[in-house]
């Protein structure tokens, strides 16, 4: 039931041979609708849409901890939320126990709120200051009616011991707790209801390392004493590695790989999973010595995302056309060459003034040489200079639409044209 | 090599309703000229400081001593900065937005920075000039100097060439942009751009990559080694990520509650750790390269830091899994079995677990139990 007239993108559903999982989310999209100026208003303009999740489907298993690992922007928390149905979905679906999220009403709607809870980040914003520990975990008690108020309190100490606080901790308030044991609290409050799915969304970034081990020790005891499902989102992946079963990874919006954890961390297949692991500095004393190519650039607008893979940008294995036989790195000075040409972006006016001052003759012959060194940073062989080189021209002169189309045809490429997909890896290199 | 910058017992304290907090008690090192030196520390100035109002009370009064984990430079009094004797530094700090003004480009503030450095060069002893930064960029941009049109082409240029240095493509168009169009990962070339304009013997980088995604960070500290490698630049990183730390530094310095507890070559540190402190944060972080498992957290929290809770004991007594009798004294810092520059704050350096009655478990009250799950210490 994907999105009707849609291309699927991204990594696809697999269907599992374990029955059907506890949480199956299914193409779901989160557009925000950001920047709605009144010039915008006034103009008509429409106000372009944020694509925070754009179309990720992959399913959680009972028992499991799936990590959900990006980094900001990607849109991870986006999708913890909006699975939940904290904020309302674009487009898509959400079953739970195969029932739609988003069509329940009533009895259905409250019985997903008791089995599927959220942990946040930050342990001291989400507790209400004014009210006791030991009220903020009853609370949703309260809300849903359950037990007789000496049950809930009953069941609030029990919960506090388990943990890791005391049940006489009942009637302190957030400011007497160190930011790890504000953590317990939240986790408390997650579990009251005893539900069986829980979100949490980077439920230790906020906290010091030694304490972090604290809270992930303790969330593997809870899961393992009350047969909990974890979707686990966060930026660390060391966190991710320790904790997951299996692993999404998420880049702009869209899943790029899932694999178990093993596979992941082991084995990644797309070349964005490859260079996140490989950027991620290891606590050892032979760390110095690794060498660490860095991902170059930075991630683009999540407004206007590149066509077909949005990692293109970026990816250090982007595929040259047939026939083509540049390096990679000649191939990818190139690619990003085209997106100037494309966007507009190249110093035209400010090499033709420069010219002017150096006294020196400002035609488009020059201005097109002197972008040519400014831009290309590395030989070309010949042919291929010279393709640079009439696209150049051509931008010298006002013919920015020509230029595109030159180096276009020459340099189009299947990661730009055709949005991958794959059942464990989103990339053109790894289409079963 | 020579040292470059003595740091001597140094203090860093504020008042607060409840009293006088010690952030920094008595810290001394050395930065030798050219090496990366690390200091790596939990967040925690206490927990008495974690109510966000206090927090911003002491933020508001003296915006130099927050942070119990890092010495900052720039806060230093007078008297002490005056006592560094000589070498300049500048600072990279963690967020850089709010390093850089908003309504003037890039391009001016390095511009300006230029300038500065320029003026100083020409008279030596003006010194205030010569801790170019943060506070000093936002006193120019206050209106006391005229802004861009003081600025001339010279040090545009070079303003220019400092961002082509520290990686940033189009450096002329980019130069031209105000901070707002520039992502985080950039900004912080920019930052650094800034720094390199005050020519400083020493860089200091205060959590310079906290708030960058693990492959901007990437990239930061790939600058950051080659300006290392390619200058001989001098580099303080204070950094909370032991990970940073690995990838960098050449000698480090472990703080807690205030204190250095250990120090040494990264691998006196990272392999032959004699503090139990240092010991539980290795242990307590999850290993990229290997498979779940549980981790060792330290048990409880961080320490009060108010000088009437504090006492002469070792600070970690009331979660160390060793502490014992012995440790009732403020134990002093002495050399540990490693490199001539290896050692810790801590009695395990001359005697061994037992040589001394152990504590017992509820020694400090009802204080965390040890058993690594954080009991709770209200
Ligand atoms: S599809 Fe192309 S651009 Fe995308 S990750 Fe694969 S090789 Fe790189
Ligand atoms: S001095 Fe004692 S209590 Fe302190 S760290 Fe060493 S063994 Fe532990």
């Amino acid at each position: 039931m994907g999105r009707a007239g849609t291309a699927t993108t991204g990594v696809t559903r697999s269907v599992s041979a374990d029955g059907e999982p506890l949480v199956d989310v299914d193409e779901l999209v989160k557009h925000f609708v950001e920047n709605d100026t009144l010039v915008d208003r006034l103009t008509g303009t429409e106000p372009t849409a944020v694509r925070a999740v754009d179309g990720v489907s992959f399913a959680v298993h009972r028992g499991e901890t799936l990590g959900l690992v990006g980094e900001s922007g990607c849109g991870k928390s986006t999708a913890g939320k909006t699975l939940l149905g904290l904020q309302e979905p674009t487009d898509g679906d959400v079953r739970f126990r195969g029932e739609s999220v988003y069509d329940r009403s009533g009895a259905a709607l409250a019985e997903f709120r008791r089995e599927a809870s959220i942990v946040f980040q930050d342990p001291f914003s989400s507790l209400d200051p004014r009210k006791t520990v030991g009220a903020t975990v009853k609370q949703p008690m309260d809300v849903h009616d359950v037990g007789t108020l000496a049950e809930r309190r009953e069941r609030v100490r029990d919960l506090l011991e388990r943990v890791g606080l005391s049940a006489d901790q009942f009637d302190r308030y957030p400011h007497e707790f160190s930011g790890g044991q504000r953590q317990r609290v939240a986790i408390a409050r997650a579990l009251v209801l005893e539900p069986d799915f829980v979100v949490l969304d980077e439920p230790t970034s906020a906290l010091d390392v030694s304490v972090q081990a604290q809270i992930l020790n303790l969330l593997a005891d809870l899961q393992a004493e009350m047969g909990l499902t974890y979707l686990f989102i966060s930026h660390d992946l060391s966190v991710i590695r320790h904790i997951c079963d299996r692993v999404a990874v998420m880049y702009l919006g869209e899943l790029v790989e899932v694999a178990p954890a093993g596979g992941i961390f082991e084995n990644p297949r797309h070349p964005y999973t490859q260079a996140l692991l490989e950027s991620v500095p290891r606590v050892d004393t032979t760390e110095r010595d690794r060498d660490v190519v860095p991902l170059s650039g930075d991630v683009p607008s999540p407004r206007d995302p590149p066509s077909g893979c949005r990692f293109r940008t970026r990816c250090p294995e982007v595929i040259p056309p047939d026939g083509c036989d540049l390096s990679q790195q000649a191939f990818r000075a190139v690619m990003d060459l085209r997106g100037r040409v494309e966007n507009g972006t190249l110093p035209v006016g400010r090499l033709r003034t420069e010219l002017g001052a150096d006294g020196e003759r400002a035609d488009p012959e020059a201005v097109a040489e002197r972008l040519y060194d400014r831009t290309v940073d590395r030989e070309l062989p010949a042919d291929h200079a010279a393709s640079v080189r009439d696209a150049l021209r051509a931008v010298a002169e006002g013919r920015d639409a020509e230029a595109a189309k030159l180096l276009r045809e020459r340099y189009e490429t299947v990661c730009e044209t055709t949005p991958p997909t794959g059942e464990r890896a989103a990339c053109h290199l790894h289409e079963d | 090599m020579a040292d470059l910058l003595r740091v001597r017992d140094l203090q860093t304290r504020f008042f607060t309703q409840e009293g006088q907090v010690n952030a920094v008690d008595g810290v001394s090192f050395e930065v030798r000229e050219g090496e990366v030196f690390g200091v790596v520390g939990e967040s925690g100035s206490g927990k008495r400081l974690r109510d966000a109002d206090l927090a911003a009370d002491v933020r508001a009064d003296r915006p130099d001593a927050v942070d119990g984990s890092f010495v900052d430079l720039l806060g230093l009094p007078d008297r002490v900065r005056r006592g560094l004797r000589g070498p300049t530094f500048g600072t990279v700090f963690q967020d850089p937005a709010s390093s850089l003004n908003p309504s003037l480009t890039v391009g001016e503030q390095i511009a300006e920075a230029v300038e500065v450095q320029r003026r100083a060069d020409a008279n030596p002893r003006s010194v205030d000039s010569r801790t170019q930064g943060y506070g000093l960029a936002k006193f120019l941009v206050g209106g006391t100097v005229p802004g861009s049109g003081y600025l001339d082409e010279a040090s545009e240029a070079r303003a220019v060439e400092l961002l082509e240095q520290v990686g940033i493509p189009d450096p002329a168009e980019r130069a031209e942009e105000y901070p707002h169009e520039y992502s985080g990962g950039m900004l912080q070339r920019a930052l650094i751009a800034q720094v390199l304009a005050g020519e400083p013997d020493l860089l200091v980088a205060d959590e310079p990559t906290t708030a960058l995604d693990v492959t901007v960070q990437a990239q930061i500290l790939d600058l950051l080694a080659d300006l290392q490698a390619e200058r001989g630049m001098t580099i303080l990183l204070i950094t909370h990520n032991l990970g940073v730390i690995a990838r960098m530094c050449d000698r480090i310095a472990v703080m807690y509650a205030g204190e250095i507890v250990e120090r040494g070559t990264l691998s006196d540190v990272f392999e032959r750790p004699v503090h139990p402190y240092t010991q539980g944060l290795l242990g307590s972080v999850p290993d990229l390269d290997s498979v779940g498992g549980r981790l060792t957290p330290i048990a409880g929290n961080v320490p009060s830091l108010l000088d009437s809770e504090m006492g002469e004991r070792c600070y970690f007594a009331d979660r160390c899994p060793k502490a014992m009798e012995a440790c009732l004294d403020d134990p002093d810092e002495r050399s540990a079995a490693g490199s001539a520059d290896h050692t810790a704050r801590c009695v395990l350096t001359g005697m061994d677990y037992g040589d001394s009655p152990p504590l017992a478990e509820d020694h400090f009250g009802d204080g965390p139990s040890r058993d690594g799950h954080d009991g709770g210490d209200p």
